[in-house]
């Protein structure tokens, strides 16, 4: 690292740049927070301080509305996740190793899918998902935003795996090893750091995404988390202290996800880049 | 490493590597390959997004040509690109500033802290910023009151209309603006959405590129006597540029493709006047509101030519040497 000698000014000015960053970029949690335990009368009065008595009521309620839709993107976001990377890693194995007939012609298309505007190919993608009967069911949902998902793993995963020294497959075949063992003994401790790192994209995707459950999923007890938030905030009669606290529960199932797994996804994260 | 051929020949032999590509060709195969080829044979349709389609050739795609509110769109899109190469900056300003820390313990902090509020789900971010552009409980309007910076903002207003810069005044003394109401303020509204603008998956890729810098190239830049600028400008920014444009090509791809940020702030018909109405948002709209779907595949396939053409201008025009 730069070991640079630095004055006094210097250093005062990053670290108040960096906090005054921080602070504009904590100040969701702060509003989410304050606004919370406010009922609409104390809402209104006086919005951005915190006021008292405190309405710890507000929590239990926003617990009751978004309960079910936290579950259903916690189920949304697992089963989307796995089901990537088990087929991301297994097809990026061969792709990285072996040249398949039409391997590269399937490669290419891949490439210009990733250019394809979403937009274009959902009504297609609709009317396909109606006649196989996934609409309105999360498993579905979960197995289209899989297929989505294969695009950008494929491409990363294929070119850690493509780099990958040779001789660690050489011997693990001359032990006998099969593919699929040759993946599971070779291929996933080697690459753990980014699988991880593409898993938690992964799962935060499918915890954001938005437009493909908002045109899928019909029944109310089914809707996954974003969707559900964005119907609860057109209601017409707002009550903004448990709407806040929805928001913030939101958060929670995120915060134990980055709790475990920050220092792979930072990680990741470099090793990816400089891949680049 | 060199890659062994695999000949179809073999299949025998080879039957379990076929058998492994099998998940990933079927989910491809079937809900990303069919739908785009779907898409593309139904924009010489008029289709209703169901049963019925009649074959029209080239109509939707000659009607996308001369439709206003398309060639709209991509004003606004334009507009919106130009704003995020700036919404880059900070960034890139960040990832130096925290590369710059010399403590290592202080740089990790930051460097976590930073990550943090990437745990706020993503729809939660943007209610909050339209909770932020409320116009009577909203955070924006009480800190431009308390700060002054309204009175400014009239007054500017005033002088601009005066000027006849501008013909209408969107800032009226002692009346609070509706950011995502009133249309003259939808676009600064979307532009200044986010800020300050700090993707942390950006700034994690730029200190990965920063961290290569060499320990001796910044003690010769210190013997040197090289100011801060400079040394950002030569020893730095030139580090990061594979990072920068890798950002930049998925900003392109980004920009041009989204729109759900449009439909949660704005909905479905772009704001006021449709003044918000990105080309993304203009095909969802005619594909589910409309059910002029036929005519929403066309515009699609348009728009993908567009951003392929940008994505080969960017390879070539920014070429990193290293």
């Amino acid at each position: 690292m730069s070991k640079v000698s630095e004055g006094r000014g210097a250093w005062f000015l990053k670290h108040a740049y960096l906090w005054a960053m921080l602070a504009l970029i904590f100040l969701p949690f702060y509003v989410m927070l304050v606004v919370s335990f406010k009922d609409n009368t104390q809402f209104y009065n006086r919005t951005w301080a915190p006021t008292w008595p405190l309405h710890w009521g507000n929590w239990l309620e926003a617990w009751d509305t978004v309960g079910v839709y936290i579950a259903n993107s916690v189920f949304l976001a697992v089963t989307a996740t796995l089901i990537t990377l088990v087929a991301a890693v297994l097809a990026s194995y061969v792709f990285g190793r072996y040249r398949v007939p039409f391997g590269d012609l399937f490669w290419a298309g891949l490439i210009v899918l990733m250019l394809m505007p979403g937009v274009a190919n959902l009504i297609p993608l609709f009317n396909l998902m109606k006649r196989l009967t996934l609409l309105n069911s999360l498993l579905g949902l979960s197995v289209v935003t899989a297929a989505g998902g294969q695009v950008f793993c494929l491409y990363v995963l294929r070119n850690f795996i493509e780099d990958m020294p040779k001789e660690f497959f050489e011997c693990a075949r001359i032990d006998g090893a099969s593919h699929l063992q040759q993946v599971i003994h070779v291929v996933i401790p080697q690459c753990g750091g980014i699988i991880s790192a593409l898993a938690i994209m992964q799962f935060v995707g499918a915890w954001n995404s938005f437009i493909l459950p908002l045109i899928t999923i019909r029944d109310t007890e089914l809707l996954p988390l974003a969707v559900g938030l964005y119907r609860l905030q057109g209601a017409y009669v707002k009550q903004w202290g448990p709407l806040m606290a929805a928001y913030f529960i939101s958060a929670v199932p995120l915060v134990i996800l980055f709790a475990f797994t920050m220092r792979f996804f930072i990680r990741g994260i470099s090793e990816g880049a400089i891949k680049g | 490493m060199a890659r062994e051929r695999v000949r179809f020949s073999q299949i025998k032999r080879y039957w379990p590597l076929y058998a492994m590509v099998v998940p990933t060709l079927v989910l491809v195969g079937l809900f990303m390959y069919w739908p785009a080829v779907s898409g593309v044979w139904h924009s010489f349709y008029r289709w209703d997004g169901d049963e019925v389609a009649t074959y029209t050739g080239l109509q939707n795609y000659g009607r996308a040509f001369t439709d206003p509110k398309f060639g709209y769109a991509f004003v606004v899109v334009g507009i919106l690109f130009v704003a995020s190469l700036f919404k880059m900056i900070p960034s890139i300003v960040t990832a130096v500033v925290i590369h710059r820390i010399t403590s290592d313990k202080a740089r990790y902090l930051y460097r976590l802290l930073f990550v943090v509020p990437m745990v706020i789900p993503w729809m939660v971010v943007l209610l909050i910023w339209k909770f932020f552009y409320n116009p009577i409980v909203g955070l924006l309007n009480s800190v431009l009151n308390t700060t002054h910076l309204m009175d400014v903002l009239v007054w500017a207003n005033a002088w601009l209309v005066k000027a006849g810069i501008v013909d209408s005044a969107a800032f009226v003394a002692n009346k609070s603006p509706a950011w995502l109401g009133d249309p003259d303020l939808v676009l600064p509204a979307l532009i200044f959405w986010g800020f300050p603008w700090i993707g942390i998956i950006g700034v994690l890729i730029y200190l990965s590129g920063l961290e290569k810098i060499p320990r001796s190239v910044y003690e010769c830049a210190e013997l040197d006597g090289v100011g801060w600028f400079r040394k950002f400008l030569y020893i730095e920014l030139p580090l990061i540029a594979t990072q920068v444009r890798i950002n930049l090509v998925l900003m392109i791809i980004g920009v041009l493709k989204g729109y759900g940020l449009i439909l949660v702030l704005l909905g479905d018909d772009g704001g006021p006047a449709g003044r918000g109405l990105v080309p993304g948002l203009y095909m969802y709209y005619n594909a589910f509101i409309r059910r002029e779907a036929g005519y929403a595949c066309a515009m699609g396939i348009l728009l993908f030519f567009l951003i392929l053409a940008l994505t080969v201008i960017n390879n070539k025009l920014v070429r990193v040497e290293k």
